[in-house]
């Protein structure tokens, strides 16, 4: 029989085998599809203005907001009338008023409010006299999160209220001048790359499209080798006369296709739960994939054929997984990180398939453009299969 | 220990023969510089306690493992020049399952037929006979997974006669079966050999190298302590005992022994 015949008969094989196992297949799309959930729902930005209509848009809407006035004059009232509206009409806040700080403070010890707002006494006089105003805000320490997101939007709250008491102040100033003008000489406009407002399912779903095929490639391949030795049927393979090459290549085929089907389902399901918006061409992204998977495959086959067993195969991939997934860019931009790490980061070809996935789901990136990215994905899928064919051949014929 | 001249066939009637055949693993030797010589249509047991190189010895000859010196020739080929050739023509039947667990026996034995290069239109009724053979037939459809162990040695049988190979070694077939699968591979061996097979048997049960061979070989620590026909080895050494020629030759202590390195046979190092 020929190597290519021989090669299609073990992936067709392999295929079938992981088609008889559904659990493995509900679990494999189900554990990515789950931190992907998790991730995407505790990712910042906190808040988001809409670029069209100016609206804020809150990561966490309707939080539960204290406001305190410990001041008497008819502009507290005011202010704390504008604040109330502005925070309810746009989803912001549900406030309540409290009457002193001590209830609000035990309301925030309780978790009844995320944080609380105080206008306090001699807020009227500052602004009848002409002079700055302070407003106190208090936010729930113990859950950072919420904490940057309160924070920001009663600041943005406050500034759209400023905004209106300084056009009002410089029209009765002098009616001349251009009040927008003095407040904000500059405007900053955004022209968007795509419709909408991003989400951060937006950069995880590729993100996490990669990060599962390229596992996938790692862990697969590993156990199907692994799997064969202990249930002996490796035996059964070699010493059938067909071209060695293709215990490994027919391997090699079944996992890609493995990792693609799962890609690709991921990002279905993607659009189906968390709304994500594909932009770019399926096809591209699938070339990303096949790249991908590629470049990692050969890893894993290293990694197998040296282990004396598959516990120690398993340690050795899960211990590669872990730093890749966390430098690579697959939960949040590595610019984030310290310039030495990032270097570090840039060495997985995991940073690269996922940011290239990202460029092409989110911004609708060419080949072309992508081409840096794939080029580097090429070159590990070369180096490393020309180590890993002759490892296992030789590991083989012992 | 060299063969007495008597004892060897000649050449051309050789299916298996070994000049010499060695295998190291780093500083150990497992295999010492045998010659054996299988005749054709004989059933050929090779007997030795656990670890004496028995395994290795079938390895190297089935091309799983190459020798690290001396030759050997199975059904005419060289086993490390000619090794795709050699395969065509063996059937290995080892210990351990050959088989898929997810998959049934009938996807599991038409895998290993397309392997073969056993043409498609032969190969299922090539499989009904085989499965009826070993009176599996009604299990066809069912996950190998779940077959108990005579089962998977049936199974395990068959899937090594798929392509109807001259040369059929079984290595250890029977040592964990209950006595109805063992009684079922044994008359199955010999059966086989009724059709012109040629068999090449390892094991360390003394009623089973008595009852099946032909022909036998003892081998401790790696070397073959001695060789003849059952007969023959009991009227040399005085027994009608298989056992007492095997503990007479071999030596009555006890094979205890540690080694840091773990057996090939527990974990299926490659």
């Amino acid at each position: 029989m020929s190597g290519w015949k021989v090669t299609t008969e073990i992936a067709k094989r392999d295929l079938l085998d992981l088609w008889r196992a559904k659990m493995l297949l509900v679990f494999f799309i189900l554990m990515p599809l789950l931190f992907m959930a998790m991730f995407g729902f505790i990712y910042p930005p906190t808040v988001q203005v809409n670029p069209y209509s100016g609206q804020i848009a809150s990561q966490y809407p309707n939080l539960e907001l204290a406001i305190v006035q410990q001041d008497t004059g008819q502009i507290a009232r005011n202010v704390e009338a504008q604040f109330i509206q502005i925070a309810e009409s746009q989803g912001i806040f549900r406030v309540n008023e409290m009457t002193d700080y001590s209830t609000a403070r035990n309301g925030i010890v309780k978790g009844q409010v995320s944080g609380i707002v105080v206008i306090p006494q001699g807020f009227s006089a500052a602004i009848q006299a002409d002079t700055q105003a302070t407003v106190q805000v208090t936010v729930d320490q113990t859950n950072p999160s919420v904490a940057a997101a309160v924070q920001s939007e009663v600041a943005e709250i406050f500034g759209a209220i400023e905004g209106q008491m300084s056009t009002q102040y410089l029209q009765n100033f002098d009616p001349t001048v251009n009040p927008t003008f003095v407040l904000q000489p500059m405007a900053i406009t955004s022209i968007p790359l795509i419709a909408g407002v991003p989400s951060s399912f937006e950069y995880l779903a590729p993100s996490f499209m990669a990060l599962t095929v390229i596992t996938g490639a790692l862990n697969g391949v590993s156990t199907a080798i692994s799997r064969e030795k202990e249930q002996g049927t490796m035996d059964g393979l070699l010493v059938a006369p067909i071209p060695r090459q293709s215990v490994i290549l027919g391997k090699i085929v079944a996992q890609t296709v493995r990792g693609l089907i799962q890609g690709f389902l991921i990002l279905g399901l993607s659009m189906v739960l968390f709304g994500v918006v594909i932009y770019g061409s399926p096809i591209t992204m699938l070339l990303v994939m096949v790249l991908g998977v590629a470049s990692f495959i050969g890893v894993g086959i290293i990694v197998t054929s040296l282990a004396p067993e598959q516990e120690t195969a398993q340690m050795m991939t899960t211990l590669l997984q872990f730093p890749m997934m966390f430098l690579s860019g697959i939960l949040f931009p590595i610019n984030q990180l310290p310039v030495a790490v990032q270097y570090i980061g840039k060495t997985f070809p995991l940073y690269y398939a996922a940011d290239a996935l990202r460029k092409v789901v989110i911004l609708n990136a060419s080949v072309s453009i992508i081409m840096p990215d794939l080029l580097v994905l090429l070159a590990y899928s070369v180096v490393t299969m020309a180590i890993a064919v002759p490892i296992f051949n030789r590991a083989m014929a012992r | 220990m060299t063969l007495q001249r008597t004892d060897l066939a000649p050449l051309s009637e050789c299916a298996i023969e070994t000049h010499g055949l060695t295998k190291k693993f780093g500083s150990f030797t497992a295999v010492d510089h045998i010659d054996l010589a299988v005749r054709k249509g004989e059933i050929y047991g090779f007997l030795g306690p656990n670890g004496a190189g028995k395994s290795t010895t079938i390895r190297m000859l089935c091309t799983l493992l190459k020798p690290s010196s001396g030759a050997g020739k199975v059904a005419g080929f060289d086993i490390d020049s000619e090794a795709n050739e050699v395969r065509k023509r063996i059937g290995l039947v080892s210990e351990k399952l050959i088989m898929y667990t997810r998959l049934t026996a009938e996807q599991n034995l038409m895998f290993f037929g397309r392997l073969y290069g056993v043409d498609n239109a032969e190969l299922k009724p090539k499989i009904e006979e085989l499965l009826d053979m070993v009176k599996l037939t009604p299990f066809k459809d069912r996950s190998v997974g779940g077959f108990s162990s005579g089962m998977r040695q049936r199974m395990n049988v068959i899937r090594a006669l798929i392509h109807d190979p001259e040369i059929i070694f079984l290595d250890e077939p029977t040592t964990a079966l209950d006595p109805q699968s063992t009684k079922f591979v044994r008359d199955t061996i010999l059966e086989l050999k009724n059709e012109g097979h040629t068999i090449m048997l390892t094991t360390h049960i003394m009623e089973e190298a008595d009852e099946l061979s032909d022909r036998i070989s003892i081998i401790d620590h790696g070397k073959i302590m001695a060789t003849g026909t059952v007969a023959g080895l009991k009227s040399e050494y005085g027994t009608e005992s298989m056992l007492e020629v095997f503990l007479t030759v071999t030596g009555r202590e006890l094979r205890d022994s540690a080694s840091d390195r773990v057996s090939m046979k527990a974990v299926g190092r490659m």
